[in-house]
C-alpha cells in the first residue's frame, strides 16, 4: 500500500488508530477492530491484504508525514489528514470501488480464485487445448473448479460464460472491466499481473487490487441467479460475515435465554458471551439483532441521559460512578452501536 | 517388462531418449544408485517419470525450492501424471492432512527437504512402497547444505530410516569433489551418468567495468542492442525489481521481475508471459529457471558475480537450448566478490558463538537464523566441535569456490577452459566463436546477436473484444 491509499483511508474530521486499519486489512476480527472499522466506515477493507506484515503500513505513514499530508499521535497511534492532505487527495484521481457494501458478505479470496481457474479451464477448453499449465491454487479451489466443470462441462459453456462475464463487466466502470479482463488467464493470454497493469496505466497496485475485487464482487453477485454459469462455484462463497460461534451465541440468546444462562449451557465465559453480541450487533442491520432484548428501553434511556456529544468522545470511565456500577462496559458499547446503525438506518 | 523405449513412445510418445536419459535409466533398471549429472533441459524429469510408470509404489522427490515445487506437480499432471502432490512448509494443514491420508495411492510425491525431517512424515513414509527416491538439484547439497538448509545433511541418515530406497541424485553440474561429497552425504556409491557441461552454442563474454554506475549504463546499452529474449540474473530482488521498472522506461524493453517473493499467481503470470514471448527481459534472481522451458533465450547476464561456477553454469544453461548462437555476459566490477562473500558470511556463525551457544543455548532468541541453525544441529546430536569443523571447511570450500568463478572472471585466454577445468574437462580449442575474456571487446554483429527489429505494436482493442477472444 502506497501513501496515496492509505491516504484515502484517513479522515481529516476523525482520529484513525493505525492498528484498526492493520487489523482490518489483515482479517484479525477483534470486537474492538470491528466497533472502529465500523466507525471509520473501513468495514469492507477485512480481509483485503492478508499477506500485509505487522508494521507493514509504516512506509506508506512515513511518506505521508513526510509530505505534510497527515498528523500523527504517536501516544495512542492515531493518524488525521491535515487540511493540506485532505486537499491533496480530494485534487487526485482515485479509483472508488461500487460493489464496497458487499464485500464483507462474499469471501473473495476464494471467489476470484475460482473464478480465475474456471475461466481458464473453459477457455482452454473452448479452444480444444489438452495440456496447458493450470493456474497454481489451493486443493479446495481446484476441487471445486473441478466439480463445476464437470456439471457444466457443454460446447455452449464458453458461449455462455463470456455472454455472462460481459454482462456483469459492463455494469462496471470502463477501466474495471478492462482489469478485470487483462488478468484473466486463458488461451493465447497469460494474464498481466497487478503490478504490470498499474505501471501500464499510471494507477496504484492497490487501486488495481480494488478493481480487481469490484469485479469478482459483481460477478458473484449476478452469478446468484440460479441460471448464471457461475452459480454453482460462486454460490456457496457467501457468507454472513458473523463468526459461527457468534451465530450460535445470538441463536441462544434470540431463543430467550438471559445472557448468563446462555454462557452456562453453551460452556462459555460470559465475557465471551458478550464478544459475540457485540460482533453480531456491529455486524448486522439493526433490524437483526435482539436490541429490545439485550438492550431495553430503560437502559437506553439511562445511558442517553449521561452521553452527550460525538460519539467518538464517548468514554466509559467518564460515565457517573453509579451508571458504571449499574451496566458493565458490554452495554455502554452497545448502545453506542445501537446508536450509530439507528443514525444510518 | 517391455523395453524403456516402448514405454517412452506408450507414455510420451517419443521415438528416441535424449542422451543420458538411458543411460541413467538403465543404470536405475539394474538396481543401482545413479547420480546423473545432465545439462539443463536434458529432460532429467522423464528419468524418474519413467521409471515411476514403470515400477508400482511411489517416487518420492526431495526438492529445495518451494516456489518451484507446486509448478512441477502442475508440470507432471499435464504429461498425464495425475497421482502426483507436494507438501512444502506453506501446504495448508487440511490439504497436507489429505495427501497423507492418501499417500499410497500416489505416484509422485515431492517433498522439502526440512518436510522429509519431520519424524511423523518420516513415519508415514515408512508404511509405503517407494519405488525410487529422487534428490533434486543434489549439488545443494553442497552448495546449500551446512549453512543454509542444513536437513540436507540428514539425507543420508533418512535414506537409511526408509530402508535404503533405490536412489537417483540429478543435478546440472558436479565437478569431481562435489560428487564426492553428494555420495558421502547419501552414503551411496551411486553410477554416475554424466555429459559434457559443455555448450558450445553459448558464447561466453565477461567485461570489466569501473564501477556501479558503469555497470548500470553497460547493461542498459546491451538490453537495448542484444537479440531478444533474454534474461538478467541479480543477487538481490530489489534490484531485480528496480532493474526491471528502469529498463522498461529506458530502452522501451518490455521486462519483468521474477523472484520467490512475488505470490503464485504473478510468478505463473510472467512465466506464461516470457514463454509465450511477450516479455524480452526478465530480471531474475535465481529463483528463475529451474522449470523455465523456453528454447530462444539469447542472452544471460549476470550483474552480480555468483558464489561459485557450478551456479554460473546452471543460468547461464538456459540460454540456446535450441542450439542457435547465444551469449552469457557477466559483468565485473572491482569488489564485487564483497557481495557473496557477504551473504555466504550472513548466515554462518563465528567460533564464539558456537561455543557460547553450545554453553547456553537457553540464553539465545530463537528467531535469529543463526541460532536456529545451531540449535539444529544440537538437537540432532551434533557435537559441538563438529559443528566447528563443519563450518571451518564449509568456509574453505565457499572460498575455495569464489577463488574458482574469480579465476573464471581473471582469465586472459580462454573462458570455455577455465571454465571445464573446473569440472574436469578439457575444453576444445578456442576459436573465434568461443569467449570473449575481460581483455577482449565483444563484437555482437560478428556473432548475429544484434537485436532484430521490433514487432509492431498490438492495437488496442475495446474490453468486450479481448474477453471475447478468451472464449
Ligand atoms: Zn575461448
Amino acid at each position: 500500500m502506497e501513501a496515496v491509499d492509505l491516504g484515502q483511508l484517513l479522515s481529516a474530521q476523525q482520529d484513525r488508530r493505525i492498528r484498526v486499519i492493520e487489523n482490518l486489512l489483515r482479517g484479525k476480527k477483534t470486537v474492538s477492530t470491528l466497533y472502529w472499522g465500523q466507525r471509520y466506515r473501513l468495514l469492507p477493507l477485512l480481509n483485503l491484504d492478508k499477506h500485509l506484515q505487522r508494521g507493514g503500513l509504516d512506509t506508506a505513514i512515513q511518506d505521508l508525514q513526510h509530505q505534510g499530508w497527515v498528523t500523527v499521535d504517536p501516544e495512542q497511534a492515531t493518524l488525521r489528514l491535515t487540511s493540506t492532505g485532505e486537499q491533496q487527495l480530494a485534487d487526485q484521481a482515485y479509483y472508488r470501488p461500487v460493489t464496497t457494501a458487499q464485500w464483507v458478505n462474499l469471501d473473495l479470496v476464494a471467489a476470484r480464485q475460482r473464478l480465475l481457474l474456471a475461466v481458464q479451464v473453459t477457455s482452454q477448453f473452448a479452444h480444444s487445448t489438452a495440456r496447458y499449465y493450470p493456474l497454481a491454487t489451493d486443493q479446495e479451489t481446484r476441487r471445486a473448479v473441478r466439480v463445476w466443470f464437470h456439471r457444466r462441462k457443454s460446447p455452449a459453456l464458453a458461449s455462455q460464460l463470456g455472454a455472462a462475464l460481459t454482462a456483469s463487466l459492463q455494469q462496471l466502470p470502463q477501466q474495471t472491466a478492462g482489469v478485470v479482463t487483462d488478468q484473466f488467464t486463458g488461451f493465447g493470454q497469460p494474464g498481466l499481473t497487478s503490478e504490470q497493469l498499474a505501471v501500464t496505466h499510471q494507477w496504484t497496485t492497490w487501486e488495481v487490487r480494488l478493481m480487481q475485487v469490484d469485479g469478482v464482487v459483481q460477478i458473484a453477485q449476478d452469478a446468484r441467479q440460479a441460471d448464471h454459469p457461475l452459480h454453482e462455484l460462486l454460490g456457496p462463497l457467501w457468507q454472513v460475515p458473523i463468526s459461527r460461534s457468534a451465530q450460535a451465541t445470538l441463536a441462544a440468546v434470540e431463543a430467550g435465554g438471559d445472557l448468563a444462562r446462555v454462557a452456562t449451557v453453551r460452556k462459555i465465559k460470559l465475557s465471551t458471551v458478550r464478544e459475540h453480541l457485540l460482533e453480531a450487533a456491529i455486524m448486522s442491520p439493526l433490524r437483526d439483532f435482539p436490541y429490545d432484548q439485550v438492550l431495553p428501553e430503560t437502559v437506553r434511556q439511562d445511558l442517553a441521559s449521561a452521553l452527550h456529544g460525538s460519539i467518538d468522545d464517548w468514554q466509559y470511565t467518564a460515565l457517573p460512578t453509579a451508571l458504571q456500577a449499574q451496566y458493565d462496559f458490554f452495554y455502554f458499547r452497545l448502545y453506542a452501536i445501537w446508536r450509530i446503525k439507528e443514525a444510518t438506518t | 517388462m517391455e523395453p524403456l523405449t516402448t514405454s517412452l513412445k506408450r507414455v510420451f510418445g517419443f521415438d528416441h531418449f535424449r542422451s543420458g536419459q538411458v543411460q541413467a535409466l538403465a543404470s536405475l533398471e539394474a538396481g543401482a544408485d545413479t547420480l546423473a549429472i545432465l545439462p539443463t533441459g536434458a529432460g532429467k524429469t522423464l528419468i524418474y517419470q519413467l521409471y515411476g510408470y514403470r515400477h508400482p509404489g511411489c517416487v518420492l522427490i526431495v526438492s529445495p525450492l518451494l516456489s518451484l515445487m507446486n509448478d512441477q506437480v502442475n508440470r507432471m499432471r499435464m504429461s498425464g501424471f495425475k497421482r502426483a502432490a507436494a507438501i512444502t512448509s506453506q501446504t495448508p494443514f487440511g490439504e497436507r492432512l489429505s495427501i497423507l491420508n492418501h499417500l499410497n495411492q500416489l505416484q509422485f510425491l515431492f517433498l522439502s527437504p526440512e518436510m522429509l525431517a519431520q519424524p511423523q512424515m518420516l513415519a508415514r513414509l515408512q508404511q509405503i512402497q517407494l519405488s525410487l527416491l529422487v534428490v533434486d538439484e543434489a549439488h545443494c547439497i553442497v552448495q546449500w547444505g551446512p549453512d543454509f538448509r542444513p536437513e540436507y545433511l540428514l539425507l543420508g541418515a533418512i535414506r537409511e530410516k526408509l530402508r535404503q530406497p533405490l536412489t537417483l541424485m540429478l543435478t546440472a553440474t558436479a565437478g569431481q569433489q562435489t560428487r564426492a561429497e553428494i555420495a558421502k552425504q547419501l552414503r551411496s556409491q551411486p553410477q554416475v551418468v554424466t555429459e559434457s557441461v559443455n555448450r558450445p552454442n553459448i558464447y561466453l563474454d565477461v567485461e570489466n567495468v569501473a564501477d556501479e554506475a558503469t555497470k548500470q549504463s553497460r547493461l542498459q546499452d546491451l538490453v537495448a542492442h542484444l537479440r531478444r529474449p533474454g534474461v538478467v540474473y541479480f543477487s538481490s530482488k530489489q534490484q531485480a525489481t528496480d532493474t526491471a521498472l528502469w529498463l522498461r522506461d529506458t530502452t522501451g524493453v518490455t521486462a519483468a521481475a521474477y523472484h520467490a517473493g512475488l505470490d503464485a499467481e504473478d510468478r505463473f503470470k510472467i512465466q506464461q508471459q516470457f514463454m509465450a514471448g511477450q516479455l524480452d527481459v526478465i530480471c531474475a534472481t535465481s529463483a528463475f529457471g529451474m522449470g523455465i522451458d523456453k528454447d530462444d533465450v539469447r542472452f544471460v547476464i549476470h550483474y552480480h558475480l555468483p558464489a561459485d561456477l557450478e551456479s554460473y553454469a546452471q543460468e547461464i544453461g538456459r540460454a540456446g537450448r535450441d542450439g542457435q548462437p547465444s551469449v552469457a555476459i557477466l559483468l565485473y566490477a572491482p569488489g564485487d566478490e564483497q557481495l557473496p562473500l557477504a551473504l555466504g558470511q550472513a548466515n554462518r556463525p563465528e567460533v564464539e558463538t558456537i561455543e557460547r551457544y553450545y554453553a547456553h543455548p537457553q540464553n539465545f532468541a530463537a528467531d535469529d537464523p543463526q541460532i536456529q541453525l545451531l540449535a539444529f544441529y544440537r538437537e540432532h546430536g551434533i557435537s559441538e566441535e563438529a559443528v566447528k569443523r563443519l563450518f571451518a571447511s564449509r568456509e574453505k570450500e565457499r572460498n575455495h569456490a569464489l577463488a574458482q568463478m574469480l579465476a573464471y572472471v581473471r582469465t586472459e585466454t580462454c573462458l570455455r577452459a577455465t571454465w571445464l577445468q573446473a569440472f574436469d574437462e578439457t575444453s576444445p580449442a578456442h576459436t573465434a566463436q568461443c569467449c570473449a575474456p575481460g581483455n577482449v571487446a565483444l563484437d555482437l554483429t560478428a556473432l548475429g546477436l544484434t537485436r532484430q527489429a521490433p514487432a509492431p505494436e498490438p492495437e488496442e482493442m475495446p474490453w468486450q473484444e479481448r474477453l471475447a477472444r478468451l472464449f
